[in-house]
């Protein structure tokens, strides 16, 4: 069912429990299913015939972030996202994945995202960079679309953005696995920066930016220029003085740190840079950087938005024990899972629009 | 309980009542992860495509009400109730092997109270145990409860079977760092222990609940003492010539000072799992020792514990084998370090007093090494837990090619159990450490108590006469 590397890896997750304490979807709903090691046992079972891969097994496979903790806290490299991810083409392919799942499928099928809707246009000529918007803050969260493109633009450089900006394949990828359809975005979106021919792509997105760095080589469309996050490169102009932000205390915040950034990237100073630079007092969460809990991500919100918001949840209890005053986000998924539950005299924060304001 | 049956449906829909339509579940994929847990046995079953003990229906309830509700259900209709933490007992403790209710308690996962100026900190036991840890170091606390299991296992889980940390030596089990209750007994009363655990107000209960395996009622709320992150914490090394040496010298050390891991492993396991994780390359036994707290009082117990290894011929390895053992202390267990199928093993600790530690480890070794030669049994060991008043042994077999049969196996796997275990009932000690009995040990908890079982027995009966909870574990 699952490809022999995926099983090796089912089977030895399937008797260890060590990383249950990380799955934020685990911490949240309480389920013994939705533990690494369960879903490692189902498809075990799958293989020796003992267990039939259903309609339930193929829901149980969609409730997981693919957040990485897991894999994050794993000495000896195994790692659940890949019998899951392995799982859900299974599911897609066999059309046992939950009716949600397929309906965000045929919106990708569509519009190009998973939204079903028209993604609204940032083009914009420019010879400097190149910005990589993506489809969740494009649709969902504009702002910090905006504010990422105003920063530059206070800075000088000319970025150009994509008119018709193809998907990056993410989307799909954490729908119904590293499929074919999936390796077609990922090439029609390679082909697309490249066509630009600027040294540099500013990828706005952390999920985006991953799956350009770290799959489209090993696909065979490897992106010509440098991919860098969003949040580094504008850290990167902060420390090199091009950006010069007023100085306006804003009170106390913690960064989160997105499950791309703290687990695919490692990157953790360029956030609390910004965060500083826009006048934020710094504390810090005690489950950060490469172990922070995962805050859910765009597209589980969209088909299993109950438990999303729960994991949400969670993550704000962790950012209320620290009695600081704002949540501070720079990734548009991460903020658009946030904002679903706000709690009461907190403050969810874009960073990109808190640092174009202080500019 | 028949699933298609009219009855089974009334009963499904009472829980549902209870706990909510999303908290109770029959599907079979949900019920099949709770047919295995830790327990060699239950894996054994499962890699050989065996269906292994299922409950009938799953209930997930969110707090101490909802769990008097579904125990009130189940007393009147005399259905049986497994409850289950993170099921990473390796005792089978957890298994459901009588069907009927499979209680999940992880929703339950609440801070309730973290009072630095009264030193404790009290939640709901469905709390992952590292979570807790969590909440207090924030605040620069401690639970100093830190097992191998810690990432994995529930509050509930630890208490259930009377766990104990890596810094047990210092700080204690559970039934040390536990100070109160709250417990939904089989008939749905919510009952508190004591607000403190010493006193003279009669007999104390919470040595009742904690190691009673989930066989005389649930324990919902659990307050722990917290103490101050250690000032200091470093960690030494030495090699005795052999354990013979080590046990003495421990002992030793063990009525002078309170380090809070010591770890002596036999000569076996240094040239095998020491040796693998960490590196060490040398023969003989090989212990590694912390110390912690106050910087001064730190100071002070460094140099008797060197004294006292000096003097048994101690090779003093420095402070490099013993940081590399306490940064891999959890890699011991993870795939690829720790034993796995097709394998077959088991972990036989036992604790005695320091006079039978040793005649224990032998006699241990000697029926089982004796015993299944055919089987190319290997005997490892080492002593993780002291007390000035004795030390524990966690002896482990491993046997590379048992038999392929599950049905075989099994028949085997007790064969070595009965001979390991009753080498230590012989000779001073107990059936168990700090694993507890579950399923696997259920049968000999007639031989280990004797007519003293009959208190167990009582209690049992008292409690639960119905025979609801956690039906054949704990020989009740």
């Amino acid at each position: 069912m699952v490809s022999q590397k995926a099983l090796q890896h089912a089977e030895k997750c399937r008797f260890c429990w060590m990383c249950r304490h990380l799955c934020p979807v685990q911490h949240q709903t309480g389920k013994e299913l939705n533990t690494p090691r369960a879903k490692g046992l189902l498809l075990s079972m799958v293989s020796k015939k003992s267990a039939e891969f259903d309609r339930d097994m193929a829901q149980a496979m969609y409730e997981c972030m693919l957040c990485d903790a897991c894999v994050n806290d794993c000495c000896t490299g195994y790692q659940p996202p890949l019998f899951i991810r392995e799982a859900r083409t299974e599911a897609v392919v066999n059309e046992l994945a939950p009716e949600a799942v397929m309906q965000l499928i045929e919106n990708v099928e569509t519009s190009g995202n998973i939204y079903g809707t028209v993604k609204p246009s940032f083009a914009r000529e420019g010879t400097d960079v190149l910005v990589y918007i993506g489809e969740v803050a494009a649709c969902k969260v504009s702002g910090m679309a905006k504010a990422l493109l105003n920063i530059l633009e206070k800075t000088g450089i000319r970025a150009k953005v994509l008119d018709n900006e193809p998907a990056s394949g993410a989307m799909l990828a954490d729908l119904m696995g590293y499929v074919e359809e999936v390796t077609q975005q990922a090439s029609a979106c390679a082909d697309a920066i490249n066509a630009a021919k600027l040294p540099t792509v500013v990828v706005l997105d952390s999920y985006d930016a991953e799956i350009m760095k770290q799959r489209y080589a090993e696909w065979g469309c490897e992106i010509k220029a440098e991919v860098v996050t969003a949040t580094a490169y504008v850290a990167k102009l902060l420390e090199e003085g091009k950006l010069a932000p007023k100085s306006k205390k804003r009170g106390s915040g913690v960064c989160h740190d997105d499950d791309r950034l703290a687990r695919s990237f490692y990157e953790f100073a360029p956030v609390r840079a910004m965060a500083k630079a826009a006048g934020f007092d710094l504390a810090e969460m005690f489950n950060r950087e490469r172990l922070a809990k995962s805050c859910g991500s765009a597209v589980a919100l969209g088909y299993m938005p109950e438990i999303t918001i729960k994991v949400a949840g969670g993550r704000w209890q962790d950012m209320i024990r620290t009695d600081a005053k704002a949540m501070l986000v720079a990734n548009p998924q991460a903020y658009l899972c946030l904002s679903q539950c706000v709690p009461a005299e907190k403050e969810l924060v874009d960073l990109f629009t808190a640092l174009d304001e202080s500019l | 309980m028949q699933e298609r049956s009219l009855m089974f449906h009334m009963i499904r829909s009472e829980l549902e009542d209870a706990v909510g339509v999303e908290n109770v579940s029959t599907k079979k994929n949900e019920r099949a992860v709770y047919s295995v847990d830790y327990f060699w046995l239950s894996r054994k079953w499962q890699d050989a495509g065996e269906e292994g003990p299922m409950p009938d229906i799953v209930v997930r309830p969110g707090s101490t009400e909802e769990v008097s509700k579904v125990l009130k259900i189940a007393n009147y209709y005399k259905i049986p109730v497994t409850t289950w933490g993170g099921g990473s007992g390796s005792q089978g403790g957890a298994l459901p092997v009588a069907g009927g209710i499979l209680l999940d308690i992880k929703r339950m996962d609440k801070l309730i109270d973290l009072n630095v100026e009264a030193g404790t900190v009290t939640c709901e036991t469905g709390m992952i145990f590292s979570t807790l840890e969590d909440y207090v170091n924030e605040k620069g606390y401690s639970v100093m409860h830190l097992p191998s299991c810690m990432t994995c296992c529930t509050v509930g889980g630890a208490l259930a079977h009377n766990g104990i940390g890596i810094l047990s030596t210092k700080y204690g089990k559970m039934d040390d760092m536990c100070l109160s209750l709250e417990v939904v007994l089989p008939n749905g009363d919510i009952i508190d222990t004591l607000p403190v655990p010493k006193h003279s107000t009669g007999p104390n209960l919470l040595p009742f609940f904690i190691g009673s395996e989930g066989t005389l009622g649930i324990m919902t709320k659990a307050k722990f003492k917290i103490v101050k992150l250690p000032e200091v914490r470093t960690h030494h090394a030495f090699l005795f010539s052999d354990i013979h040496v080590g046990y003495e010298a421990c002992r030793e050390i063990v009525q002078a000072v309170k380090p809070s891991i010591m770890r002596l492993f036999d000569e076996a396991e240094t040239v095998s799992i020491v040796k693998k994780v960490i590196g060490f390359e040398k023969k003989g036994s090989f212990l590694n020792l912390t110390l912690e707290g106050h910087k001064k009082i730190v100071a002070a117990e460094e140099e008797i514990v060197l004294e006292i290894a000096e003097k048994y011929g101690a090779q003093y390895l420095g402070h490099e084998y013993g940081e590399k053992w306490f940064e891999n202390r959890i890699t011991f267990f993870y795939p690829g370090h720790i034993m796995d199928l097709p394998q077959m093993f088991g972990t036989l600790d036992t604790v005695a007093t320091h006079d039978n530690i040793e005649k224990i480890y032998r006699a241990m070794k000697s029926a089982i090494e004796d015993n299944f030669q055919e089987n190319k049994v290997r005997f490892i060991s080492h002593s993780s837990h002291w007390y000035d008043w004795g030390a524990m042994n966690y002896s482990r077999f491993i046997i590379d090619n048992p038999p392929k049969d599950p049905e075989e196996a099994l028949r085997l796997h007790n064969r070595i159990w009965n001979a390991g275990v009753r080498a230590t009932l012989a000779n001073g000690g107990v059936l168990n450490d700090h694993h507890g009995i579950g399923l696997k040990l259920s049968r000999l908890m007639k031989e280990q108590y004797g007519p003293a079982m009959q208190v167990l027995q009582a209690l049992k009966k008292e409690l639960d006469p119905n025979g609801i909870m956690n039906p054949y574990k704990l020989g009740l």
